[in-house]
């Protein structure tokens, strides 16, 4: 039998310079959880000088499953937090974190792991090769310019030569010592991912990355290739008929329970959604190909697909968007160069934030007759194919070759601007929107505040759409289509209110223009943090199922956020964890962050956006999306949607911001540093310790 | 309680070389004789004619399961470990879900349920009677007791991969038993009840039926899509699609 509840356990501690193993009890760091909790702790704990660069030896990479990871807890287990000091950020690569779905973290759960921590740097190229208890380095050379999935395939039959078709395979020699149907889970960079090191991701099956942060380039700078993990033990369940009966009564809140009567709802949903609606466009797949819905383990909401040419499989979302748009553009609809160019990423193990920031970019550059043959960057890329699946290929070709642009763009993209000579004028006009720490713009800090404070605050692009689905784009859908949002401003304002325990800030979600430089703003951005810190990043809640705030299927609309979370986590770990409970423990792990980036080099007065977000509006083509960005204002004593579109953040409102910021998080405004006080209020006095032995502790009130 | 952590069979091998044969060898012998030969009461669940022919009572119901609606979620598999035995486990599932990420739809994805056959093939390899047809539900499935580890019903079941499994953790086979038995749930289940792997797939890609379903070679033929939400989701057809919104 499994042991433990929820938890396997152990965490394989592996030294890469010495290859030698180790194993530490999770006991030690259950306070924090799991996934990103456990991690920071870790990293803290075993990373001995947090100055030194991503691709410092002496840089400690956590890869942490949950304790519902490989459990039944809907749209949660199949997630894997990645940590460690990053290589893409700028201009410091901050401590970082990465997450990826699929079955990796669930096959770490059954071969008897809760986590990874990787240390040192290997003297010769290898591979992590995990079956239950058993762990070996293997030699990789063969493997380190392959691409990620022939990575995984040779790994594959590497692990289990005598697998026939979907066949049992007995692991080791004992008839006792575990079978299994699956295949391994494997972790990969792509081809000699060292050499483009910012922009490398870690690739899992077809279509699962650890995108931000450079974890691909911090792996090879390693000299480690992937990781691969099989298992056939279990996850204890504390209270197993408490767990069925949850994801029975959560089934109520998802299509999975209406069948029969599926929702009708204008604008996008997280747990309430449709399998492929109505993100269906996000399988950006030709006309006529056929799929399925495909999903992370233990998903209700199978957000991606396989498809009868296998191209795009189990891509989505961003993977899609770098380039479906120029298809459209070329060719007038989609055809195969959208599936190609999310392909060529997959396989490549490139970042897909960063090449569609960057491909707007250089459209805009080739454009200005900046770029091109001749020009004053000089490239041979063929724009006047721009838009058809060899330009992507191509391009993304010259990024893991390192070949004409690519031999900058390589470095990240930030470092090709200031390479170029353009990153102030380019992010100075918007035309290369890099909104905070040299990251794509994802959604907009001047609109959207809540998204571009908390990466701002945070380190790298927050990719978190609690908020996001909800106060833009719903109403800014359902202002597409002509209709009223099926619930009205002043209901999603109360429904926030209702479950953002513990503020329940009745102007939670109020994006007016004063509304934004609000107390209340600042603490919808500490909650959202603290929040995304335990339920998410450490307990695994997916992003694109959770938070679940409106939810079609749910009583007036209301999600299962605030209550569901929690039923859960205490029908697998046991015990009576309240939300407000969890919530304390994403502000320690915040806390803890916070920390760490101070010991990089964090202060208040670093941080702020890229000059653009003071000084233009958002310009059509020039983000991601230009959509009319309708939200919720309180306005005249009236809550209403309204678009906010090409708005500029004042400067001095967001240092006023800030500093309400700081207060609600009990942090020295003048610095942004947490204080003593504060730290130990959350048993964090080691932390404390450590910041005043650097001189960085914060001066209390 | 017979020592499952030995294969009778292997342990048969070198018991005649030597001459002896205990009871459990002897039944595990016989079985060796071939399903021809079964004896009412020792395989539980049939029943002898006059004219010498066994005649299996057939299950009170089936899986029916569509692979074109699956997800891989492996939710089934997850629910399947967790009634029956209290942890998740998909070594221990009853259902197995085998997957190519690489793969091309609908081929990556097979989902091996336990067709409950009518002439069980794991049923009359068992030398023991554990592997039996249940007299109330006709559902095939060991006792767990009686099994004496030889695994020849996993051998027997004629699909790939076997629908009866090795337990290697409690060390008995196990197989489908439309969750009749599981401890570790709240509801009924079996034919009359519920099915935990059923309830639990957010696609409806798994059904249960009581009528016998129509066969083929690749397993029962079931297309659970048409003429449900299926036909409006986009799926097996394209999604239309034309660039994201904005
Ligand atoms: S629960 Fe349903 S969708 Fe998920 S793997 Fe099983 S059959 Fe497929
Ligand atoms: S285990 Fe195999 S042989 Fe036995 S009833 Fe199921 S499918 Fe048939
Ligand atoms: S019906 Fe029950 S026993 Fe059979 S596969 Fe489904 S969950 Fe398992």
């Amino acid at each position: 039998m499994a042991s433990g509840n929820g938890y396997s356990g152990k965490i394989l501690k592996v030294d890469l310079t010495t290859g030698k193993f180790e194993t530490i009890l999770t006991e030690k760091y259950k306070s924090w959880g799991g996934g990103h909790g456990i991690g920071s702790a870790l990293f803290f704990d075993l990373c001995e000088d947090k100055t030194i660069k991503g691709t410092d030896p002496g840089n400690v990479v956590t890869i942490m499953a949950s304790p519902l990871s490989g459990t039944l807890a809907p749209s949660v287990a199949g997630r894997c937090e990645v940590q460690g000091i990053g290589i893409q950020a700028y201009p410091i690569g901050w401590f970082t974190r990465s997450n990826f779905g699929g079955r990796f973290s669930t096959q770490l759960k059954f071969a008897g792991w809760d986590g990874i921590v990787l240390m040192g740097k290997s003297p010769k190229q290898v591979w992590l090769n995990i079956i239950n208890g058993e762990v070996k380095l293997q030699d990789a050379t063969d493997l380190w310019g392959l691409n990620t999935r022939e990575t995984q395939e040779e790994i594959w039959a590497s692990v289990e030569p005598s697998k026939k078709d979907n066949d049992w395979t007995n692991l080791g020699q004992s008839r006792d010592s575990g079978r299994t149907t699956q295949r391994p889970a494997v972790l990969t960079t792509g081809p000699n991912a060292e050499r483009f090191g910012p922009m490398a991701a870690l690739i899992h099956d077809a279509g699962n990355g650890a995108g931000q942060g450079g974890f691909g380039g911090v792996f090879a700078s390693k000299n480690l290739k992937a990781v691969s993990v099989l298992g056939t033990g279990g996850v204890a369940i504390a209270d197993p008929k408490a767990l069925m009966a949850a994801r029975l009564w959560s089934n109520s809140y998802s299509f999975a329970g209406h069948h029969d009567d599926p929702a009708e709802y204008v604008g996008l949903t997280s747990f309430g959604s449709t399998p492929g609606k109505p993100l269906a466009p996000m399988q950006d797949t030709p006309e006529g190909v056929k799929s399925r819905p495909q999903g992370c383990v233990g998903c209700i909401r199978s957000c991606r697909g396989r498809t009868d040419t296998g191209q795009g499989n189990e891509s989505q979302c961003v993977d899609f968007f770098w380039y479906d748009a120029h298809d459209v553009k070329a060719h007038g609809k989609i055809t195969d160069a959208a599936p190609r160019a999310t392909d060529a990423i997959q396989l490549s193990g490139v970042n897909a934030f960063a090449v569609e920031a960057a491909t707007l970019w250089l459209e805009q550059l080739y454009n200005k007759g900046i770029l091109g043959k001749g020009k004053a960057i000089d490239s041979n890329l063929p724009f006047d194919k721009f838009g058809s699946g060899e330009w992507a290929e191509a391009f993304i070709n010259c990024i893991i070759t390192q070949t004409d642009i690519g031999k900058e763009l390589c470095k990240g993209v930030a470092q090709a601007a200031l390479a170029w000579g353009r990153l102030e004028i380019d992010t100075t006009s918007g035309i290369l929107p890099l909104q905070e720490w040299g990251l794509p713009q994802h959604y907009d800090a001047r609109t959207e505040v809540e998204w571009g404070y908390g990466s701002l605050m945070g380190e790298r692009d927050i990719n978190e759409h609690d908020f996001n689905w909800h106060v833009y784009w719903t109403p800014t859908i359902a202002g597409l289509f002509g209709v009223e949002p099926a619930v009205s401003a002043q209901r999603l304002a109360e429904i926030f209110a209702k479950k953002m325990i513990p503020y329940n800030d009745p102007m939670a979600i109020n994006y007016s223009d004063e509304g934004i430089y609000s107390e209340s703003m600042a603490k919808t951005v500490a909650w959202h943090r603290h929040y995304t810190r335990f339920y998410k990043q450490a307990m695994g809640f997916c992003d694109w199922g959770w938070a679940d705030f409106v939810n079609p299927y749910g009583p007036e609309h209301e999600g299962m956020t605030s209550v569901g979370e929690n039923k859960f986590i205490n029908a697998v770990i046991g015990g009576n964890m309240t939300f407000a409970e969890g919530m304390e423990v994403g502000r320690r792990i915040w806390n803890l962050d916070r920390a760490i980036w101070i010991l990089q080099g964090r202060h208040r007065d670093i941080e702020k956006f890229t000059e653009y977000n003071y000084t233009t509006g958002a310009q059509p083509g020039m983000t991601t999306y230009e959509a009319p960005y309708t939200m919720p204002v309180f306005e005249n004593n009236e809550w209403s949607y309204k678009s906010v579109a090409g708005r500029i953040l004042d400067r001095q409102k967001s240092e006023d911001w800030k500093t309400l910021f700081f207060k609600v998080e009990g942090w020295d405004v003048k610095s942004g540093w947490p204080t003593r006080e504060t730290l130990e209020k959350l048993d964090l006095a080691n932390v404390a310790d450590a910041l005043e032995k650097a001189g960085k502790l914060g001066a209390s009130a | 309680m017979v020592d499952k952590n030995i294969n009778p069979t292997e342990e048969a091998a070198s018991a005649d070389q030597k001459g002896t044969l205990s009871r459990r060898q002897f039944l595990t012998g016989f079985g060796l004789l071939g399903g021809g030969l079964a004896l009412g009461g020792l395989v539980g669940g049939a029943f002898l004619l006059p004219d010498q022919v066994v005649a299996i009572q057939a299950s009170d119901g089936y899986l029916l399961v569509d692979t074109k609606k699956c997800a891989g979620c492996t939710s089934c598999m997850m629910a399947c470990s967790l009634t029956h035995h209290g942890e998740t486990n998909m070594s221990l599932s009853r259902i197995q879900i085998t997957q190519d990420p690489f793969g091309k739809f609908p081929d990556d994805i097979s989902i091996a349920q336990c067709r409950q056959c009518p002439y069980p093939s794991c049923v009359e390899a068992c030398p023991t009677g554990a592997m039996h047809v249940d007299k109330a539900t006709g559902v095939r499935t060991v006792d767990a007791d009686k099994c004496v580890g030889c695994e020849r019903c996993v051998n027997a079941c004629p699909f790939t991969p076997s629908r009866t499994l090795w337990n290697f953790e409690e060390k008995h086979s196990q197989k489908c038993d439309l969750c009749k038995d599981t401890p570790f749930w709240d509801e009924d289940g079996g034919p009359d009840g519920k099915r935990a792997c059923e309830e639990v797939c957010s696609m409806g890609a798994i059904k249960f039926t009581k009528e016998l379903p129509v066969q083929s070679e690749d397993g029962y033929e079931a297309d659970l899509r048409t003429g449900t939400v299926w036909d409006t989701l986009g799926f097996d057809g394209a999604p239309k699609s034309g660039g994201h919104l904005g």
